[in-house]
């Protein structure tokens, strides 16, 4: 009798882990599947906190502007830093174009950088005869929710000049009153 | 040898404590870096380049010319038509924050605004565009905020869900 019992208890032991370990399973394969769902990705970050919304339509891939709180970053590739200033009318710093990256309204850097890649769309577009892959203009921003409009203002200006004209702002599900 | 006896039996000699630490390490960090949130994109055109919307109304009905300014004291809703002055007012109907100087996002009265909107739609059933015109040092956040409360009424619901009212944004270049 006794020695019975001490060899079951081993085994015993050996079961529970087996069912913990289908759990766990399960739950990493789901996980390992949503995590590769999105084709756009969102770094969010402290520098970077996209503003909720109560849109539906869900963004399609363009060309893509990300604009932190510390810099502008166009498809991966950084373009310039933004930089603190103290603003003329509220005299309370906030974020802007640094004076010398810009002409007027026109961000200079980020305009050579999406005119190269408009150049680039066009070019693929009439190469490839079909309709879909034609250049729309569209271009897909993903900007701080504490950016001042002069930021975007400029940004969608310097756009506008590239001939990037289909704005699409990302925003993130679920705000709206 | 005749002590160690079957090693066959893999029931009982495989041992899980390696997998498990590899799964134990990997939810974690699955679970922090997929972020349950989805995204949406809200459609904006320039005015001066790209094709805004055609308007629907006739050409012998004055157009509406819809536009919603964001200043650092609230909205302030304009348009081509008379009625949208109330008594008293130059431009057009003011709806301030509702706190002085408009210190947070949240303190733009939008459903103020839809409300107003709302109004406003019900004599222009036809008119699907507005022009947003923020002030420099308004947020992003603010401005996405109102393009949520000109394009639909999440009060009223019709057939195909929330009631539209002005779904066409076109954001000029700023008020002065």
């Amino acid at each position: 009798m006794g020695k019975k019992k001490s060899r079951r208890s081993p085994q015993d032991a050996g079961l529970t882990i087996t069912s913990m370990m289908d759990m766990m399973t399960i739950i990493l394969v789901f996980l390992l599947k949503s995590y590769q769902t999105d084709d756009l990705s969102v770094a969010a970050s402290d520098d970077l906190q996209i503003p909720l919304s109560s849109a539906e339509k869900t963004p399609k891939l363009a060309v893509n502007v990300v604009v932190s709180r510390k810099d502008v970053v166009v498809d991966g590739a950084w373009v310039l830093d933004l930089t603190e200033i103290t603003s003329e009318e509220t005299g309370e710093p906030e974020l802007a174009v640094p004076l010398d990256e810009k002409r007027g309204q026109l961000v200079s850097k980020l305009y050579e950088v999406l005119l190269e890649k408009a150049e680039t769309a066009k070019d693929l577009g009439a190469r490839a005869g079909s309709d879909n892959y034609d250049f729309k203009g569209e271009i897909l921003l993903q900007i701080d929710k504490r950016m001042p409009f002069s930021v975007v203002r400029e940004i969608m200006f310097t756009a506008g000049q590239a001939q990037f004209g289909n704005f699409r702002f990302v925003v993130i599900k679920g705000g709206g009153t | 040898m005749a002590g160690k006896g079957k090693r066959g039996t893999q029931a009982d000699e495989l041992d899980l404590v390696p997998i498990m630490n590899l799964v134990t390490i990997l939810i974690p960090f699955l679970l922090m870096a997929s972020s349950f949130v989805s995204l949406a994109a809200i459609d904006s055109t320039l005015p001066a380049i790209g094709q805004p919307p055609p308007p629907e109304e006739q050409d012998d009905e004055e157009p509406l010319n819809l536009s919603v300014a964001i200043t650092d004291e609230g909205f302030t809703v304009m348009g081509g038509d008379a009625t949208l002055k109330p008594e008293g007012e130059e431009k057009g109907a003011t709806i301030p924050c509702t706190k002085p100087n408009c210190p947070t996002p949240e303190a733009y009265d939008i459903k103020e605004l839809t409300r107003l909107l709302v109004q406003i739609k019900d004599s222009w059933e036809d008119e699907q565009n507005v022009i947003l015109v923020p002030e420099s040092q308004v947020p992003y956040e603010v401005l996405v905020r109102t393009m949520d409360a000109t394009r639909e009424d999440p009060d009223t619901v019709d057939g195909a869900g929330n009631r539209e009212l002005f779904p066409f944004v076109v954001i000029a270049g700023g008020a002065q």
